[in-house]
Formats: C-alpha cells, structure tokens, sequence
C-alpha cells in the first residue's frame, strides 16, 4: 500500500478526525507493516480466544459429542439406520462419537457458531467505539477486514477440531476403540481412522469459511452486531430449506450449504478427495463475492463510530 | 469533506474493480469451457455401421461415475414399504438382507449417482448415498453386496456341493450339439452366418418396427460420442424414443435415456459424468466385510447336471405338446407386437404365482428360525398391508384398478387378471374387455 493510499485510507475516517493531519508514513514504518499484520493477527486471535463467549460457544458445541456419547452409554445402542448417520456405529467404536457429533451439529450449532464470530467482527467493534481506533493504528480497513476474516477462519477450525476431539476423548473413554468400518464395508486401522477423521474435521471448517464471508458482509453493514449474527444465522437455515426443496434443484449447486456433508466421501474405500476440492472451490467462490463486497461495503463506508 | 474527496473515490475504484471483476471471472470460468462442448464432429457413420462398430468395441476395463435419473411417475416405494417395516419388527436387518433382490431391482430402477469399476473379470458398482454407501462386487466364483445402512453383507456364492465344472461342460456339450445340428440343417457348402450376418439380420427385423437413426454428435463425460436414436414406429407405445451415446473412440455406450411419448424430458437416464479406460487400480476389487458387519450367505440355485437334462427334456416335450395346439400349462399370453406388445397372466396363474411365492416365504422363514436364535421372522409384510400398497399405488379403472407410469402401464381386473405393458391404460383395458 502506498503512503497516499494510507493516508487516503485515514482520510476515509472524516475530516473532524484527529488523526487525518497525520502526515505521510515513512518507508521505515512501511516496512514495520508487515509484522503489524501479523501482530494485528495475533492479537486479533488473542482478543477473541480471551472472550468468555468464545469459550462458551466451543462448550456448549463440546458437550454436542458427550451427551450422544453418555445417551447411547445409558440407553444402548440404536438400531441400524435410526437416528444420525454413525449413530448406530457408536457403541461398537468410539471414534464414531466425533463423526455423529458433526453430523448433528453442522446443521444449526455449528453455523450459529460462526454467525456469532463473523457477524461480530467489525459490527462489534463498531458497537463498542473501537473500530476507529483500530482504524488509526497504521493497518488500513482492508487489512483490518482481511484479519479479521482470519480470525473467523481460525475459529471455524478451533469449532470443529472441538467437537472432534471432544468427540474422539469421550468415546474413548466411554467405548471400545477399534478399527474404523468405512460406509464401503471394509476396515481400516485405528490410526488412519484417526487421520480420516481429522481431514472430516478440516471438511467441515472449510464448509464454514463461505458462511464466514456472508456473516462479514453483515458485519461491515450495521453497528449492530446482534443484527448482523441474526441475519448470518438465518442465512445458513434459508440456505439448507432451499437446498431441500427439488423444485429449486437448479439452485442447489450454488448454495454455499450444498456440500456441507459430502464429507461422507473421506469415509468410502477408496477416499475420494474430489468432493473436498470442489466444497473448497465452492467456499472459494463465495469468499470472493462476500469478500469482495464486504471489502467494498467497509472500504467506502463513513465511520462514525 | 470535501476536499479530501479525490482520497475516497480513488480507494473505491480500487475496491470496486475486484468486487465487480470477481463474479466476472467466476462466470467466464464457468462458461468458457461449456462454450468448447458446443461443436463435436465425429466421422459419420450410417445407423448399421454405427451398431457394429458399437459391438466391436472391446473395453475390458474402465472406472468412472455414473448419474442415473429417473422419474417413472412411480412413488417412492422405498419409503411406503420402509416405513411399514421399521415399526413392525426389531429384526430389520435380517429382513432386509433376505430381500437382496428387491434392492437390486431398486438400483436398476432408481435414482442415484454411483461409481463404476470393471478390469476384465472383476466389477464394482459403488452407489454413492448420503452418509451411506451401496456396494456390488462381481468377481469370479462370488458376488457382494453390501449395504452400509443396514450394515449389512450378503456374498452372493455358489453352494460348496455344485458340481460348476460338470455344468460348464454339460452346457458346453450342448452349445456344440446345437452348432453341429445347425450345420447339418444347412444345405450343403453354406456356413453359418458371420457375427456381422447376423446383427444385419437383427438389425433387418428391429427396423420393421423401430426407426433407427444416428443422431448429433456430443460430448458425454469429456468424451466425443456418436447418438444413436430409436423410435418406435408405432402411436399406440408409451415409449418415445430411445437414445444411447456410444464413444467415438473405443465403441462404449457412454449413456442411454428413455424419453416417453410426447414428453420433453427423459423418464429414464443413465450415463457416466466421468469416465477413464484404464485399468482401476485392484485394491478397488478387494472386499473384506468389517466385524461391525452381518455377514449372510445366499448360494446361488444352481442346478445338477442331472436336474439341467431334465428340464431340457421337459422343455422339448412341452414344445412338443404345444405343437398339438392342447397345451394347458400356465403361460402368458400375449397381445399386440413389437412396441406395443401386452402380457396377459390369466387368473390362474396369478394365483399360482402368489401362492408359491407365500409358501417360499414360509420356507425361509422355518429356516432362519431352525438356525439362528433370533424369533422367527415375519414376512415383510402382511396381506392386508400388501392390499393397502396396492390401493395406494393404483387408480380405479372400468374393471379393475391401474398402475401407470410414463413408460408402463399394468393393470389388475377385478377377476385376478393382470396385464402389463407399454402402452397407455386404455389400451389394457381394451384387451381386458375383448378377452372376456
């Protein structure tokens, strides 16, 4: 970024500004930026894990693995094809408690998650009077988006290596462990079923990312953040009504929720990575738009607060 | 404000460009390449050419996905039955397995997208559910089938006591008889037709009642393929043409689709999405069941050399008895030619039929109780239950009640006759009347 563009950027907070007589950056700050970037990230993250709502929301998605495992443990197990997919499976191997819990909370708890997180990243700040603070530090509002985007990012790996591993300790403690049955019929070792599981894990994190962008274009458009989670949050269950509709079929291939269980794909013989490239691909591409418009929206857009 | 403005609108050009640039790029991504599949142009072939270089083709392996739709106009039979079952028994599992037929029946008539495996002798078909996986394994000796809903394993075998060698040779035995005793029926320094002889004369006879065209090329699964079309030459079918895609390349049919009369859409489709001609790799092939699977077997019914002679000499006597014009055995009758051809099964073989198809059930029934611990098994599903099914999927005609689907029709009197064919209900009823 050059020096008239950063001081374009401050320029953008309003003349009554203090800090829009800042005179032109040195090279020498320049070149600190990049490392501002990066400690920008870092205390970004560090922000959001320090939150007790954080924490609350990776409990509440943690107890998702211990009350299926703790139910099944007291009431038996459950006949095949009843219930959630591996449900069945659960009694038999542990490592199926992580693979039940994402299946149940990828619908609703998991996406309400990360409209919490998303919808809050710059519609919270401006809630609270810091966004123009943060905007004065020498970052620039499309690397403030762009940081905060990651942070979002971070916490829908953080969502869902929760519920795995939550998933994966409790059944463990509560089941026999023993090799994976993949949905083909056949066997694998333990390890391999642990790695499989931890790609499902990263499946889902990165069917979340494009809900991420729709929650950051909510964000940049209202101070208040409540709004923004609602309406990411409403999203996400629109999405999945218009997905289960076939008279909408034409539609479904452009739903950012289309692909959200063809993780069922990492667990065939043989693993067929095609679907979690083409699930990336999908984020991808909403990711561009909803960044792209939320880079737009926040780039242009008066800050008063 | 006012004179910073040059600040801001310089940063939304910057911003805007990407907003707008992005989708662009996206929707050119997505368009140029649908814009090459516009315009293949095989070598032409005339329709005959075009079958025998189809026959010809010699694909011995291959793997790639397949995409089958289809909307028959028929209900969900999955669900009616599924959801009688579930309630009924604890024992689903069993039941479902002993109904490996019917699941067969469903994959060839159902929807679903499935990847296919085949190198030479061994096959694969691995029907791609959600959460959930079908499987067929086909190789040499033994076949499975494999569902991962009822976590279930049924290896389809051959029973231990088959004599398959005998069987082989006996069939051989006959295959040469049949050839020398064509030879000998020939007169003299004639051979027997060539393969290529033969599909012309085959070709001859489906050209009296189907028209059979090449349609425009296209491209199916990445791959330049020839269309062949066939068309009934008759109104009175349901059937409105037939299309299958045949590679241009090697000769394998890519895709097939079944249109009905007057329909825009096919009613039936199948084809590969993705397709490759090398060999998959054989670890596809291989099947162990997981200890978290029911493992059944089923042998196969196959018959002694011993049983084969026999029906083989029932069959000729039968034919022999027929030629007296007195045949009273149980057999359909049938109405109509070629597209519009209607088979008839009068009441008493429709009663026959049912009946032993009970007595079967109980059969299995008795065995599974003798050898297993578990409650004998119910049948899948009582007789009032059946009726329900039956006037649940049938609408009420003169004479009886009517199940129609874009492609078939069947119709069951009120005096247990039944007819089935593809033709509009009308015409069922027709025969119905006249027969009386």
């Amino acid at each position: 970024m050059s020096s008239a563009e950063a001081s374009a950027t401050v320029g953008a907070l309003g003349a009554g500004d203090a800090a829009a007589s800042e005179p032109p950056v040195p090279p020498a700050v320049r070149r600190l930026r990049r490392g501002g970037m990066a400690s920008l990230f870092a205390s970004e993250t560090a922000t959001l894990f320090r939150r007790w709502r954080t924490w609350a929301m990776l409990a509440s998605l943690g107890l998702i693995p211990i009350l299926i495992a703790i139910a099944i443990r007291i009431a038996g197990p459950s006949g095949p094809g009843r219930g959630p997919a591996f449900l069945d499976q659960v009694a038999g191997n542990g490592l199926f408690v992580g693979m039940t819990a994402l299946v149940v909370a990828t619908p609703l708890f998991l996406p309400l998650t990360i409209a919490v997180v998303s919808g809050d990243a710059i519609a919270g700040e401006a809630s609270h009077g810091t966004l123009r603070y943060l905007l004065i530090a020498p970052a620039g509002r499309l690397r403030l988006l762009a940081v905060k985007y990651a942070v979002a990012a971070v916490f829908c790996l953080a969502a869902a290596l929760t519920v795995i591993v939550v998933g994966t300790l409790i059944g463990w403690a509560l089941f026999p462990i023993g090799p994976v049955t993949l949905l083909s019929g056949g066997q694998i070792p333990v390890g391999e079923g642990l790695l499989r599981l931890l790609a499902i894990g990263a499946y889902v994190a990165v069917s979340m990312l494009g809900l991420s962008a729709i929650g950051l274009l909510a964000s940049t458009l209202t101070v208040v953040p409540v709004g923004a989670m609602a309406a990411t949050a409403i999203l996400a269950v629109v999405a999945q009504i218009v997905g289960a509709i076939p008279q909408l079929e034409w539609v479904h291939p452009f739903l950012f929720s289309d692909r959200w269980f063809d993780f069922d794909d990492l667990l065939r013989s043989p693993p067929s990575w095609e679907s979690f490239g083409d699930n990336a691909l999908l984020q991808a591409a909403w990711i561009a738009v909803f960044g792209g418009l939320a880079a737009w929206r926040f780039a242009t857009r008066d800050i008063l607060s | 404000m006012s004179p910073r403005r040059t600040g801001p609108s310089r940063f939304r050009a910057r911003t805007v460009v990407p907003a707008i640039g992005v989708p662009v790029a996206i929707a050119l991504a997505i368009l140029v390449p649908m814009q090459a599949n516009a315009s293949v142009d095989l070598p032409d072939k005339t329709p005959e050419e075009l079958v025998a270089f189809a026959k010809a083709g010699d694909v011995d392996a291959l793997s790639g996905t397949i995409e089958q739709r289809s909307e028959l106009g028929l209900p969900d039979l999955g669900t009616l039955m599924g959801g009688g079952a579930s309630g009924a028994n604890d024992s689903e599992a069993d039941a479902a397995a002993s109904d490996t037929l019917g699941e067969l029946v469903s994959l060839a008539t159902g929807s679903f997208d499935a990847n296919v495996y085949l190198d030479s002798d061994h096959a694969r078909l691995q029907v791609l559910d959600r959460m959930a996986e079908r499987n067929v394994y086909l190789s040499p000796g033994e076949a499975w089938f494999v569902d991962s809903e009822t976590q279930t394993a049924t290896r389809l075998g051959v029973a231990d006591d088959a004599d398959v060698e005998g069987l082989e040779a006996e069939l051989d035995r006959l295959a040469d008889e049949a050839r020398a005793e064509a030879e000998a029926g020939l007169p003299d320094g004639e051979q027997l037709p060539t393969p290529q002889q033969l599909l012309d004369r085959a070709l001859d006879r489906l050209d009296e009642t189907t028209a059979v065209s090449v349609g425009t090329d296209g491209r199916v699964a990445g791959r330049d393929a020839y269309e062949l079309v066939l068309e009934p030459r008759t109104d009175e079918t349901l059937v409105g043409e037939i299309r299958v895609a045949i590679d241009g390349e090697n000769g394998a049919a890519l895709a097939a689709s079944v249109t009905a009369r007057g329909a825009d859409a096919p009613a039936f489709e199948t084809g590969f999405t993705d397709v490759s001609f090398a060999a998959p790799d054989p670890a596809v092939f291989a099947f162990e069941p997981s200890d978290a699977f029911a493992v059944e077997e089923e042998a196969l019914p196959l018959p002694t050399v011993d049983e084969l002679r026999q029906w083989i000499a029932d069959a000729q006597a039968r034919a022999e008895s027929e030629a007296d014009a007195t045949a009273d055995l149980p057999r359909p009758i049938v109405h109509g030619q070629g597209w519009a051809t209607v088979v008839e099964l009068d009441a008493a073989t429709v009663a026959e039929m049912t009946a032993g198809h009970r007595a079967g059930g109980g059969d299995s029934a008795d065995a599974d109780g003798a050898d297993s611990v578990a409650p004998a098994t119910e049948p899948p599903f009582a007789e009032g239950e059946a009726l329900d099914l039956l006037g649940a999927l049938t609408t009420p005609v003169d004479g009886g009640r009517a199940l129609q689907t874009s492609l078939m029709s069947v119709l069951f009197t009120d005096d247990g006759r039944v007819f089935a064919g593809s033709v509009p209900v009308d015409a069922l009823v027709a025969y119905a009347e006249s027969g009386r």
